[in-house]
């Protein structure tokens, strides 16, 4: 019944736990095990502790758990806008990535949605109170609204491009893509909004995290391929790849861009708390080495020098992308809580406020690490439970038979 | 129907903060450092010893603004932050579910958890407390042994706070963002 539906494939969890016995794939198994069981501890000491397990206090509300949220609904979305090049754009050397793509986006989505559930303090009343009370002025409210949505259309799209249906899938890839980049450019908004602090006010986080999603959906797209292949890849996969990694350099460059007119603007003129806080993050470890070098320079310098052709070397850069683009989302919420919007000393015996610092605790470090072992045990689960590759690609072909 | 206001003569201030005892004691706030409604802010004598200027040394009362325009409200997911009927900004702590934004949002810092109800909570110029018992006065400005605090409708032109803001200069925090506050500061 299943199979009529959304095809896959026959498969048993005992078949799951199965695999090839390889020091890689034994590695792989243990760090996906590893990192569920450090969601776990740390959910169930979120429960017994509330939030007093986070580092979060009154003057820093938002910690990495918002940090890890974010990162992985850029990754959804990044997935899903360049998936869509293929499917909806007709990109010809994109277009075999849709499913494992749109797949790819859906797993990342409900990661982060399983991040977000244990930092918001009521999730259910949010369910009730964001239907029956809806704060339409709320940048949180439309991107909960939108990202909702976005999930089901891409649930759609998944289904349909696995039933062979291209025409409807098509409808709803564009759907997707369009709710998805609404949704996400609403999530920037959450922080330009915020007209209490000169730093993220503005227009720039809403068009930035497009940008940041594509290359985050770029660098996935090549540590999905690299693993999947195991980085021997056949003509059609190198002609994409190759593409790709041109794709990515010119977003790359575009983000150099971006980044250098934004500090540019926040230190110019010297403005009060901005001028100041900016200055502080151009000198940080976390954004020189994090966002910068790993983020940024290093993939940017490999595809410059080697013309788009070292596909390895890129693939290992998006390994250090990824970090780099976590770096961005962890110091997003830190850069934008860093100034204190209450400057005078209020207790006796003690300094003055100055720039917030914020530590996360091994609870939040523990939910934010361990999700991604939900998106690794998912993509694991998916790729020998769906055909995720077109028809002509997948060992599994036979058992295409019972679809239609 | 009024339009809540307060006008702090904050140069009288002498940081005994008898304003926090009492805020806590009158609406119930729970102890620790993090968790209150209004707060004395100071700010040590600038310069060196001996030319230390006495006139930086000064004290800063301060709660929630009660912004016309609060960016707290405006964030707000599920309007749990709504204006009552007295212009006074409150959290409705059955709809908040504690996302965190308005505390993100406001530019006072006037915000915290309370652990009770895990929802937020903030200044309501003791609605709940002694305006709800028919008294006209704060905990805060009964208790403030050099009347910082003036409360009353802005909406009444006899009121005192409306005399007080027709004949002395005054300003407001971070008036550049638009947020309108209600607390008025006395040159």
């Amino acid at each position: 019944m299943l199979n009529k539906i959304l095809p896959h494939k026959a498969i048993t969890i005992k078949a799951l736990l199965d695999f090839k016995k390889t020091p890689f794939n034994i590695l792989m198994f243990s760090v996906t095990v590893g990192l569920l069981a450090m969601f776990l501890i740390g959910a169930i000491n979120y429960f017994i502790h509330g939030h007093h397990a986070y580092g979060v206090s009154r003057e820093h509300p938002w910690g990495l758990l918002i940090a890890m949220y974010i990162f992985f609904v850029v990754s959804s979305t990044g997935l899903c806008i360049i998936s869509s090049l293929g499917h909806v754009f007709k990109f010809k050397s994109f277009e075999f990535i849709g499913k494992r793509a749109i797949f790819g986006a859906i797993i990342t989505i409900i990661s982060g949605f399983a991040v977000i559930g244990l930092e918001i303090g009521h999730p259910l009343r949010m369910a009730i109170y964001n239907t029956i009370s809806p704060g339409i002025t709320s940048a949180i409210w439309g991107m909960g609204v939108l990202y909702s949505i976005y999930l089901g259309l891409i649930v759609m799209e998944f289904i349909l491009l696995s039933r062979d249906d291209h025409k409807w899938a098509k409808f709803f890839g564009l759907g997707g893509l369009l709710v998805g980049i609404a949704a996400h450019s609403n999530l920037g908004a959450v922080f330009g909004f915020l007209v209490g602090r000169p730093l993220a006010n503005g227009v720039f986080y809403p068009i930035y995290f497009i940008l940041s999603a594509m290359i985050t959906g770029c660098y996935l797209l090549f540590l999905m391929y690299g693993y999947k292949y195991r980085m021997n890849f056949d003509d059609d996969k190198e002609i994409f790849l190759k593409h790709l990694a041109r794709l990515l350099g010119l977003l790359l460059a575009i983000m150099l861009f971006f980044e250098f007119w934004r500090f540019l603007t926040l230190i110019y003129g010297d403005v009060p708390e901005r001028a100041e806080t900016a200055l502080h993050i151009l000198k940080s470890p976390n954004f020189l080495i994090g966002e910068l070098l790993l983020g940024i320079v290093i993939p940017f310098v490999i595809i410059l020098y080697s013309k788009a052709e070292a596909i390895h070397k890129i693939i290992w850069a998006s390994l250090g992308g990824m970090i780099g683009i976590f770096f961005m989302r962890y110091d997003l919420i830190k850069d934008t809580l860093m100034y204190p919007m209450q400057t005078l000393k209020k207790v006796e015996y003690q300094l003055a406020p100055t720039l917030i610092n914020y530590s996360p605790t091994w609870t939040e470090w523990f939910i934010a690490l361990g999700a991604i072992g939900i998106t690794l045990a998912m993509y694991y689960i998916g790729e020998n439970f769906f055909f995720l590759d077109p028809k002509e690609n997948d060992d599994y072909f036979d058992h295409y038979q019972d679809i239609k | 129907m009024a339009n809540y206001a307060m006008v702090l003569n904050y140069k009288n201030c002498i940081n005994c903060k008898a304003c926090e005892v009492a805020c806590k004691e009158e609406n119930g706030i729970l102890l620790g450092a993090e968790k209150h409604r209004i707060w004395v802010g100071s700010m040590n004598p600038e310069g060196e010893w001996p030319f230390l200027s006495i006139a930086s040394a000064t004290f800063l009362p301060s709660q929630c603004q009660q912004c016309e325009n609060a960016p707290c409200q405006d964030v707000c997911p599920t309007q749990a932050t709504y204006y009552d009927k007295n212009g006074v900004v409150q959290v409705d702590s059955e709809k908040c579910i504690l996302c965190s934004y308005c505390m993100v949002a406001c530019p006072y810092d006037a915000r915290y958890v309370d652990d009770r109800t895990m929802t937020i909570d903030k200044c309501t110029f003791c609605s709940d407390t002694r305006l709800a018992r028919g008294e006209t006065t704060t905990a805060c400005q009964a208790t403030c042994p050099t009347k910082v605090r003036t409360f009353g409708d802005l909406d009444d032109p006899n009121s005192e706070v409306s005399q007080i803001l027709r004949t002395k200069e005054h300003f407001t925090l971070k008036p550049h963002i638009g947020t309108k506050p209600k607390l008025f500061y006395i040159i």
